[in-house]
């Protein structure tokens, strides 16, 4: 943009479009975030007029301050913490050693398991025998299903495989005349030159634990062991026929709507705190003078 | 320093025997036989496919040996892990790791044996100031320039103190400049440990500066195994003839017929004498090869009698010498000559004169050499 002399019309013309249609995807992805905000911090009877837009009407803070003092939202955060973390670890332990072993030209029938993985991406056995599956397994109301029940994903494993694959085998090699193992050649010389591969995968199965819904709402009775997703779920369609919250909210600065908010707004801030920290990950090349091209 | 003086008297060699490579139904090497002194730097080299590297990867574990033998410091390693081989390879990319920095790349294959700390430090110390590279020790790779890049990468080979060196190819990746000057380091470092080094290479002037002997291969085959001077002077055939030496060999396809004082090369009305060798005296009437080494011809002008007329096309002059590219019966024909106080000659040149020892005769159908020219260093 520096020296638009360079581009003919037609060139300018796309440029413009392009921030144009950018933009508006940006407005469109930004917006939810500042309108679930700004209702979060609206008083109870704004959101229910429908005045909040843009910015925060009658700024309070009361909707967070019923949120907070609820124990239930603390053992559902609580317990999307342990889902995520553990879910994740979990995932990388099967994701890594995974996608290396496929990633082996010496793996033996290395084609067919790379066909197994991948047939996972397009076919599942589907909702009823999965819940089935797990019933049978013992696995429904517990912290261990949900965190072993989707540990394993076709799709991150061959990201990661591709990553793997591209790394130069020199590198594999010169660890082996070192004297390393396939286990050290793995976690010595593999997982450090693909960290921003890692983190990439770590990062998918942070976001898709954190928001996790569906199935802990499928396999999960318990209160006590479901995730805030969930928990969410439970406020923002129970709480509007109960009758003693009702009571409570006739004199009240919040509402269903400003509660649901402000557990969203709880709900999105870790996922948005960890992103900085993998972001220099994916802007950042480690390959970079390990071998001349 | 004393624990990176050269190797005690323990033997070191690499014996190959009959060593095949095949994928599949596809054999790439054809039963090498090679036998490598304890100490001794060996240079294999040919051009792009001929097996060499494969064949390093085999003696490094990096391959698996199809078929032969393969003793390492008399130990047959056949089926030997490349960890537990002793030898140490450096690779033509450098294969540096690129998290790690200086001192933690040369320390990798200690650690990884669990070489005691305090030992790890003192000899990466140690390696690091006989390459020179004690000041970059806390740089990572990317950091380094192409030749600091490739000390580290020796560095780590070194500090194994293993059996035998293996290097691929490894100054490929540099600048012609900084080519000369590691080629120089690599041969100082061998005299200064003594380690049986074998080294892979498609730059023959790298094999002539740095082989205690050269293995010249070929389609998956040695073609011949000499000291660089043997196989310079002394060419088994035409492939070693025309590899070996810049400019190549000069070859010219004739016939032999009997002369007043012994056999003669005639082609195109033209004559070359040859040595009385009864080798060549039983070639009469046989088509051969007839190969003059650039710096073996002497450029004359038309005055000359027994010249062999050429049509010069080019001059080269590279300083103290030049390079006279000219024509001989349709292909191109070299001459190396001095320059100095000839500059105003170099326009006059007609033809050549070579004494008839330096002449090189090959049989014209299997281009080995004919029996009984050796050409004395």
């Amino acid at each position: 943009m520096a020296n638009m002399n360079l581009y003919s019309r037609g060139d300018k013309l796309f440029v413009i479009v392009n921030m144009i249609l950018i933009g508006l995807f940006a407005i469109s992805t930004l917006y939810p975030f500042i309108y679930i905000t700004s209702l979060s911090l609206s008083t109870g009877f704004e959101a229910r007029a429908g005045n909040v837009m843009l910015t925060p009407v009658e700024f309070t803070l009361e909707a967070y301050k019923r949120v907070l003092i609820e124990p239930q939202f603390w053992i559902s955060y609580r317990n999307t913490f342990i889902y995520t973390i553990g879910g994740t670890l979990m995932s990388l332990a099967f994701i890594i050693p995974g996608a290396y072993a496929l990633s082996r030209p010496q793996l033996y029938g290395r084609r067919f398991w790379n066909l197994v993985v991948a047939f996972t991406m397009w076919f599942n056995a589907g909702l009823i025998p999965f819940f089935l599956n797990m019933r049978d397994l013992g696995l429904l109301d517990s912290y261990f299903g949900i965190i072993i029940g989707f540990a394993v994903n076709g799709f991150n494993i061959i990201l990661l495989r591709n990553f793997f694959e591209g790394i130069p085998q020199s590198f594999e090699e010169a660890a082996r005349m070192d004297g390393a193992n396939e286990f050290q050649v793995l976690w010595k010389v593999y997982v450090p030159l693909s960290k921003p591969a890692i983190a990439t995968v770590a990062l998918f199965c942070i976001v898709s634990r954190w928001n996790g819904f569906f199935w802990a709402m499928v396999l999960l009775q318990d209160e006590d062991k479901i995730p805030l997703q969930v928990y969410l779920r439970h406020v923002i369609t129970e709480l509007t026929d109960d009758e003693s919250f009702g009571a409570e909210l006739i004199n009240a600065p919040y509402s269903v709507e400003t509660v649901s908010a402000a557990i969203i707004v709880c709900s999105i801030i870790p996922i948005l705190l960890i992103y900085p920290f993998l972001q220099k990950y994916f802007s950042k090349g480690i390959l970079l003078g390990g071998v001349k091209e | 320093m004393a624990g990176f003086a050269k190797t005690g008297g323990d033997m070191s060699g690499v014996n190959l025997q009959g060593l095949v490579k095949a994928y599949g139904a596809v054999q790439v090497v054809h039963g090498i036989d090679l036998d490598v002194q304890e100490k001794e730097f060996v240079v294999l080299v040919g051009p792009s496919g001929c097996g060499k590297s494969t064949t390093l990867r085999m003696i490094a574990g990096l391959e698996e040996i199809s078929d032969g033998d393969l003793t390492i410091d008399g130990r047959h390693v056949n089926r030997v892990a490349p960890k537990d081989r002793d030898v140490a390879m450096v690779f033509q990319n450098y294969a540096l790791y690129p998290h790690l920095n200086v001192a933690e790349n040369i320390a990798f294959g200690l650690r990884i044996r669990k070489t005691p700390k305090d030992d790890i430090a003192q000899q990466v110390q140690e390696v690091g100031g006989i390459l020179g590279l004690t000041d970059y020790l806390e740089r990572r790779p990317a950091d380094l320039s192409g030749g600091q890049r490739q000390r580290v990468a020796m560095g780590r080979a070194i500090v194994r103190r293993p059996k035998v060196f293996l290097f691929d190819e490894p100054l490929s990746n540099l600048d012609a400049k900084l080519r000369t000057q590691m080629r120089a380091e690599i041969k100082r470092l061998h005299k200064r440990l003594g380690v049986t080094s074998i080294y892979v290479t498609h730059d023959q002037v790298e094999a002539m500066t740095l082989a205690d002997r050269i293995v010249v291969m070929h389609d998956g085959r040695i073609e011949q195994i000499g000291t660089p001077m043997e196989l310079f002077l002394n060419p088994a055939n035409t492939f070693v003839a025309g590899f070996l030496g810049a400019p190549p060999m000069n070859m010219i396809t004739a016939q032999i017929v009997a002369g007043d004082q012994g056999p003669v090369a005639e082609f195109g009305g033209q004559r070359i004498v040859l040595q009385p060798l009864p080798s060549l005296q039983n070639a009469v009437g046989k088509t051969v090869t007839v190969g003059i080494r650039p710096e073996f011809a002497k450029a004359v002008d038309d005055s000359q009698p027994d010249r062999v007329s050429i049509e010069v096309d080019l001059i080269e002059t590279l300083g103290s010498e030049a390079l006279v590219h000219a024509t001989l019966q349709g292909a191109p024909f070299v001459i190396r000559t001095d320059t100095v106080g000839q500059m105003e000659a170099l326009g006059r040149i007609g033809g050549f004169t070579v004494d008839a020892h330096l002449v090189k005769v090959f049989d014209g159908e299997t281009g080995l050499a004919l029996p009984g020219q050796v050409l004395n260093q």
